[in-house]
């Protein structure tokens, strides 16, 4: 198994240097997709400059916990946006006669993406990092790290959760798409904002909140807020990461087994 | 007036064929009133720590931002998409012997698609309504509005189409296509009204032709454009259009001596 992960690695790295002009064009996405909400946040921010306690710095510090996440999985487990995809086309049959676990192959699909997110994602933390002077200590960067690592696992969890609807729905697109910019759109701002019931499903239902809001309250040292968890919850980022990732994937075996083909 | 007949007919396809995958269309309509009851979230607990704008009190932030949603219903439709698939196939090709205006078939394709999501904005906007107060405005204004939208939607139209027909000359565009909208979905007053963005950047955001799309119909209709400039602001959208016309015209005119035939 491990041999093939690296093959497929291997693959993604030749496809990259192949295809240059290309990988270029979409990091520049990438870095557009997020400079354009940070922009967003600075014009907002500008004219009210106080939301609910928070300012700029302490906002963009959100921003680029979530953005870390977010990324990681982006760069390493993106394979699964693209189940919808196969199976509408009848290409995930093959998946199913190979002696390899289905979700196995589907994450090691060459895909053509390097981490290259992941690591402006490091960049603008740490400048964000700098701007709210948070110190590293070793317990503090142990947080982050466990919470990075949490944080790709919870996306993880729930764009798998997303793929599998299409076992039963075969185009997913929209669902896909609301997901995925209700996600960037509105964990960028604290929790605490939201009604009571935005704020249980934040927490309990799309752990979103754990990529970023609980773990940076408890960094940045604010009050006890959103559904009265004490700021110390943000180090559970990673337990919740693996419940959501296993919930997923049970989930994601009922449709394995609900399974036909398309036909097409 | 027989000409028209073939659009009308690829416009009623292309209704069809959207109207057929009925969850995408709910999951659209829910995507934005979810939206909507999101946002008013987030402008609440804004309006809440800061003194509001001078021209911009709460109830008009929230109309604001509740229109633009629906207006995104319609202009989100990109009709011209299909360019670059039918450049990669090929199928191009055929298309253009065909005895019919291509870039207009792909206006008609487009127009199908919007009318269906038009449609679309009527139960969003009755649950919208349930969850924010937004303002009416009289007689006039509305009409205003809907003159300067129709406008918008052109520019918007051909935005999309040069966008597109980047692909005869490169064949990955889709990168290209995500980065000009997200640009244009800031620089438009499509998330913040054009009028908050500070000083500087406030004057070059209105230069740009983006602000044609969303900000001019947002404006008039909040009566922040008042009726004695009402004129000028739609002679600047007219312009707009007039323009990307002119350029689009060329550039497809230069496009069709550059098919290339993909093979296969």
């Amino acid at each position: 198994m491990l041999a093939a992960f690296l093959a497929s690695w291997r693959l993604n790295v030749l496809t990259i240097l192949e295809y240059r002009a290309n990988a270029y064009l979409w990091f520049a996405f990438t870095a557009v997709y997020h400079a354009t909400a940070v922009a967003a946040l600075a014009v907002a921010l500008h004219t009210f400059p106080s939301m609910d306690g928070w300012n700029m710095r302490q906002m963009f510090f959100l921003y680029a916990l979530w953005m870390m996440g977010h990324e990681l999985h982006n760069g390493v487990l993106f394979g699964v946006v693209s189940v919808p995809d196969f199976i509408r086309e009848g290409r995930f049959d093959r998946f199913l006669v190979r002696p390899l676990d289905a979700l196995f192959q589907v994450i090691t699909v060459p895909q053509a993406t390097i981490p290259d997110g992941f690591l402006l994602a490091v960049v603008t933390f740490s400048f964000a990092a700098w701007l709210v002077h948070l110190r590293f200590t070793p317990v503090a960067t142990a947080a982050v790290v466990l919470t990075v690592l949490g944080g790709a696992m919870i996306d993880f969890g729930i764009s798998l959760a997303v793929a599998t609807v299409a076992f039963w729905f075969v185009r997913v697109d929209a669902l896909r798409w609301a997901v995925m910019s209700l996600e960037q759109e509105f964990t960028r701002y604290p929790l605490d904002i939201y009604s009571r019931g935005v704020q249980l499903t934040l927490t309990f239902i799309l752990p979103f909140a754990f990529m970023n809001y609980y773990p940076a309250s408890w960094l940045l040292h604010k009050a006890p807020g959103a559904v009265h968890l004490a700021p110390q919850v943000g180090v559970v980022t990673p337990l919740i990461g693996l419940a959501c990732t296993s919930l997923a994937y049970a989930f994601w075996r009922a449709g394995l087994r609900r399974y036909q083909s398309t036909g097409s | 007036m027989t000409a028209i007949v073939p659009y009308l007919e690829f416009a009623r396809k292309a209704f069809a064929r959207e109207a057929t995958y009925r969850e995408d269309v709910l999951t659209e309509v829910g995507s934005v009133v979810l939206r909507v009851y999101l946002l008013r979230q987030v402008w609440t607990a804004l309006y809440a720590h800061n003194v509001a704008p001078a021209h911009l009190p709460y109830h008009a932030m929230i109309t604001y931002t509740t229109v633009a949603l629906l207006m995104s219903l319609i202009l989100e439709v990109d009709g011209t998409r299909q360019i670059r698939t039918r450049v990669r196939d090929g199928s191009i090709a055929t298309d253009l012997m065909k005895p019919i205006s291509v870039p207009l078939f792909f206006f008609s394709d487009g127009l199908g698609q919007t009318i269906l999501h038009a449609l679309l904005i009527v139960p969003s906007l009755l649950v919208a309504l349930l969850l924010v107060r937004v303002d009416l405005p009289d007689l006039p204004t509305f009409a205003a509005f809907v003159v300067s939208f129709a406008l918008g939607y052109a520019v918007n139209f051909l935005v999309n189409f040069l966008m597109n027909l980047v692909a005869f000359w490169t064949l990955e565009t889709f990168a290209i296509q995500l980065i000009v909208r997200w640009v244009s979905d800031l620089l438009s007053g499509q998330i913040l009204p054009l009028t908050i963005f500070p000083a500087v950047l406030g004057r070059v955001v209105f230069a740009l032709p983006f602000s044609a799309i969303y900000s001019t119909p947002l404006l008039i209709y909040t009566g922040i454009i008042p009726p004695a400039r009402w004129a000028t602001a739609m002679a600047v959208q007219i312009a707009w259009a007039a323009c990307f016309a002119l350029i689009a015209a060329t550039v497809w005119k230069a496009a069709q001596r550059r098919v290339v035939v993909q093979g296969g």
